[in-house]
């Protein structure tokens, strides 16, 4: 390292490293160009960099080219400003022409970098004879390159250069390789859109586009819409989508019909990749057509016919642009009819789709129907078809469905939907995978915020109490955060009356302790649940919570635990702490662990909370004292290192929050 | 057939070499760290080193968050770890003790995002007691995350959680069926690999849950009758080819009785009289083992004397089998759960698009 003032270094440590054998050496160096730039200053790196960089770039691989490509793009600042820029432009010229399109994309987006900082003359000069070279290129890597660079000068330069520009573009869009036209078509809605806003934006300009400058674009559009390969074909959907955003800025409707007829050709192409991307783009395509009536009810058959394509991924597709569509139809009484009419029909046959994936697209987007086709015929037409999908056997096309109930709720109203769909939603409870309850766990407290207390009560708190035994964890996990929730919405009371005091069998003793378990093998696969029967209101012994299972006490622990920060001071003394006080002899060590955390959760809450339960410094400090921290010692000398740690642990946090 | 009951001799008196210095090394990491517990220790077996200090526990949380997100540790944090894992698993026994109530799980085999599904099902650790059965590594595509992560919590809850040797836990066996390739693959050298092939050698072969349940990778050896026999066993070494040790990580259960020959090419099959049997002479309820895929998950055999739990849904990405866990409550009541591969958040549904390239 003796050489490390040299001020060579540098530049030698990267020629070094570019020359090591291993590719991701070399790769590693590249990225690290910035640096050495830096190092070098703007002077020399404009001299001897870029130079060696102009031969690397001739002689590696692909992964250093990329690497190179993309760092070269941020080079302005660092060879000291834009006016040097023409060494930077022919390195990222010979990427930009590489046959590899990962190379070639980051030059091409490195090239259009650099163009925002050139001077209008720099770019006129330099910027557009590269243009024009690449696309004349004899390869078909130049022209793919040069499709991607029109953009930075299309706005840029003057009427009688852009038309040239466009010309050249037009025999890219002619080109005999299909890679190049694809390129092309790829980049036209662009260029098209730059267009769009340089006429709105400047509206009198001098350089203003002519019908001349749309005479080009439209062959290039005829030429799209009618190539032979599907794959360029399909890209002029996007094209005509910005051709009809210009007219449509522009409130041109002159060309509405023949634009109207490509769309139809396009929609009701031969190839299905075309429809397919047509049925994407629907009613970004439709909304352009709404002004006129007799064009958007041209538009219906089409898309109902999409609805009914063969292809499966086109009706996926299609059934994404269900509300949108509709959602234009409502904009005159001709075609509005037609949804109930015309398209509800066919609604009613993709929920049975023979394609689950097909089901679950039009599961996520049905619901939004509802606000458009209003309350009455939200009930006669939508409810079936959703009740039909809650039990669809694949599970996304239920959850979709689920999830998106609330709009329909603000069209018919909580009850209605309740009484209609609460017999779904009982049986999803019960599902046997488990996602499926999750999901409709994670549900109850929308639905229980709409379907106040009383309600609630009556049709849904048994189930999300017997969700606190599911044999999967995650379920019971979801239940005790629901627990949480929904004490949040009914309160303090509600929670000890509902909740706690079910958990506590009305106060009752937890009596696992320490030493007092019988070992008895005994096979038994029956659900926990089953060992809980039933809870009615009545205090029989029979609906008391058998308490000798572990993953019992460690529930109701957790469902506890989880209440502390959202309910009264009273209940924390008075239910809480007791249930807690009594864990701490728990024959697992698992229980009192969780025990010495549940200890600093109600620290906190009392601390944070000490305002609200109206305490004094005293009665604060002696709960914590005598009731939290007397019992935290103790489980500080569990035999158990874990117990040990999180007690340990709790104390140290409660004393935090105490000074 | 006869026994040859001679055979664990030999590694008798290895083991009381290694034994010496075991205690050797015990007895200067008892004297170089402080704590304030002393009462426990001695009591039980896993209890016997300290507590962890606070800087060891951190390090250990902060791999474990690392970890969880399927995220490798560096080489130098793997190394570490496999340090504090042979302090923790060079002391644990041949015929590990554990208590109730405790999950019971099989294979894993390097699929982590199920393993993460696992814990879904049964509940994260250290809240819930796990036994691992063996068979962490290869097929899946991410054996270093799955084993890093089960030995981490080891190290972190050495009480909690239980973790046998498989007959993948091994040198030759990973170099064939993928923890070797790629380890290679993302460390770019065999360090990794190595660090943890040596570690296995310290992992407990089989363990006994409360006096009742014998858990182990494969099955019986026809050199084993008494679970004191195991005990006896030199573990610390590369899984031999032949002898109890190899038939513990190897064997399977058969529909014919006595001993068999194992179309495997190690361990042996054996019979519902030979289950039984150990079961009556060890005063057993039950012998839990993994080792083989079963469709539902679990499998009974022998007259419900040996339950089969193999722990990686949907297998090599491909089986369709379902998976299962064991839970064994404080009144060894036992219950399945059963469960599917994860659901892997931003993976695409499969579509039948075709992607450009082949237009």
């Amino acid at each position: 390292m003796d050489d490390f003032n040299d001020e060579l270094f540098p530049l030698a440590l990267l020629m070094d490293e570019l020359k090591h054998d291993d590719v991701s050496n070399r790769v590693e160096a590249m990225q690290k160009l910035d640096t050495i730039a830096i190092a070098l200053g703007p002077e020399r790196t404009l001299k001897e960099l870029l130079p060696f960089l102009n031969d690397v770039a001739q002689d590696d691989e692909e992964e250093v080219f990329a690497v190179l490509a993309s760092k070269l793009g941020d080079f302005i600042p660092l060879i000291g400003g834009h006016q040097h820029c023409e060494p930077l432009i022919q390195i990222l010229t010979i990427l930009a022409s590489m046959e590899e399109p990962i190379v070639r994309d980051k030059a091409i987006d490195s090239l259009n970098k650099i163009s925002l900082e050139l001077t209008p003359e720099e770019l006129n000069n330099i910027f557009l004879h590269l243009i024009q070279n690449l696309s004349q290129g004899n390869w078909f890597s130049k022209k793919i390159a040069s499709c991607g660079l029109y953009k930075s000068v299309i706005v840029k330069v003057n009427a009688s250069i852009r038309k040239e520009l466009l010309n050249l573009y037009l025999k890219l869009v002619c080109d005999e390789y299909p890679m190049v036209r694809r390129s092309a078509a790829t980049n036209l809605p662009t260029l098209i859109d730059l267009l769009t806003e340089f006429t709105t934006l400047t509206p009198n300009d001098a350089n203003k586009m002519n019908n001349d400058d749309w005479d080009i674009i439209s062959k290039m559009f005829q030429h799209l819409i009618n190539d032979d390969q599907d794959s360029v074909k399909f890209l002029s959907i996007d094209v005509l989508i910005s051709i009809l955003e210009f007219f449509q800025k522009l409130q041109d409707q002159r060309f509405n019909s023949e634009f109207l007829s490509s769309s139809l050709k396009l929609i009701k192409d031969e190839s299905w990749r075309v429809r397919y991307a047509a049925a994407e783009r629907f009613s970004k395509i439709a909304k352009n057509f709404v002004r006129n009536e007799s064009d958007l009810f041209q538009l219906i058959d089409p898309f109902i016919s999409l609805m009914k394509d063969n292809e499966g991924e086109v009706r996926k597709a299609i059934a994404k642009q269900l509300p949108s569509f509709c959602e234009l139809l409502v904009s005159y009484p001709s075609t509005k009819v037609t949804i109930l009419n015309k398209i509800i029909p066919v609604v009613n046959d993709l929920s049975q789709d023979s394609q689950e994936t097909v089901r679950a697209s039009l599961a996520s987007t049905i619901t939004d129907l509802s606000p458009i086709l209003e309350k009455q015929a939200t009930i006669e037409k939508l409810l079936p078809i959703f009740l039909i999908m809650l039990k669809d056997e694949f599970p996304d096309v239920r959850l979709n469905i689920i999830s998106n109930l609330s709009v329909v709720n603000e069209t018919i109203g909580i009850n209605l939907l309740s009484t209609n769909l609460l017999p779904a939603i009982t049986e999803l409870a019960q599902d046997h995978k488990w996602r499926v309850r999750l999901a409709i766990i994670e549900y109850i407290p929308k639905l229980a915020k709409q379907l106040g207390e009383p309600f609630f009560n009556d049709e849904l708190l048994s189930l999300c109490m017997s969700w606190l035994w599911d044999p999967v964890f995650a379920i019971r996990d979801a239940a005790v955060n629901n627990s949480k929730e929904l004490t949040i919405i009914f309160g303090s009371q509600w929670a000890e009356h509902e909740i706690i005091n079910r958990l506590l069998n009305n106060g009752g003793n937890i009596t696992n302790k320490k030493d007092s378990t019988t070992t008895n093998a005994t096979t038994n696969d029956d659900e926990l649940d089953e060992k809980i029967d039933d809870d009615d209101d009545d205090n029989t012994n029979s609906n008391k919570i058998d308490y000798s299972n572990f993953i019992i006490r460690i529930t109701c622990l957790f469902t506890i635990t989880r209440l502390i920060p959202v309910i009264d001071y009273p209940i924390i003394t008075k239910k809480i702490l007791p249930f807690i006080n009594n864990l701490i002899v728990d024959s697992v060590p698992n229980i009192r662990f969780n025990v010495a955390k549940s200890y600093l959760i109600i620290g906190e809450t009392l601390i944070k909370n000490k305002r609200k339960f109206n305490l004094s410094d005293e009665e604060l400090n002696k709960i914590i004292n005598t009731e939290i921290l007397v019992n935290l010692e103790k489980l500080q000398n569990d035999e158990d290192v874990d117990v040990r740690y999180f007690s340990s642990k709790s104390i140290q946090g409660i004393k935090d929050l105490v000074n | 057939m006869d026994l040859d009951t001679d055979v664990p001799m030999e590694d008798v008196e290895e083991q009381q070499l290694s034994k010496s210095k075991l205690s050797d090394s015990k007895s200067t990491s008892n004297t170089t760290s402080s704590t304030t517990n002393n009462n426990a220790s001695g009591s039980n077996p896993s209890n016997l080193h300290d507590d962890l200090s606070l800087g060891t526990i951190n390090q250990l949380d902060e791999w474990i968050d690392k970890l969880s997100k399927c995220e490798p540790l560096s080489e130098a944090d793997v190394k570490r770890l496999c340090d504090m894992a042979i302090e923790v698993l060079q002391f644990e026994e041949n015929v590990q003790p554990v208590h109730v109530p405790v999950t019971i799980c099989g294979d894993v085999h390097g699929q982590f995002h199920d393993l993460i599904e696992l814990f879904k099902i049964g509940g994260p650790c250290p809240d819930t007691n796990y036994l691992f059965m063996g068979d962490y590594v290869d097929r899946g595509y991410y054996s270093v995350e799955t084993v890093s992560y089960l030995v981490c919590m080891k190290v972190r809850y050495p009480n909690r959680i239980t973790i046998l040797r498989g007959n993948h836990e091994s040198r030759q066996i990973t170099q064939v069926y993928g923890f070797y390739d790629e380890c290679l693959r993302k460390y770019g050298s065999a360090t990794v690999w190595k660090l943890f092939t040596d570690l296995f050698d310290y992992f407990p072969i089989t363990a006994l849950v409360d006096n009742k349940v014998f858990c182990l990778h494969g099955g019986l050896s026809p050199m084993i009758e008494t679970i004191d026999q195991v005990r006896e066993l030199n573990r610390i070494q590369e899984v031999p080819h032949e002898g109890p040790m190899c038939d513990l990580l190897w064997s399977d259960p058969d529909d014919r009785g006595g001993w068999g020959i194992s179309p495997r090419g190690a361990g042996f099959t054996f019979g519902q009289d030979i289950s039984e049997q150990f079961n009556h002479t060890n005063d057993l309820s039950l012998i839990a083992r993994a080792h083989q895929l079963v469709m539902e998950g679990f499998s009974w055999s022998h007259q419900e004397s040996v339950v089969t739990i193999f722990s990686a849904p949907n297998y090599c990405y491909r089986c369709g089998n379902q998976a299962a866990i064991m839970e064994v409550d404080e009144q060894h009541n036992r219950q399945f759960l059963q469960y599917d591969p994860s659901v892997r958040p931003g993976e695409p549904t499969v579509t039948r698009k075709t992607p450009d390239y082949f237009l």
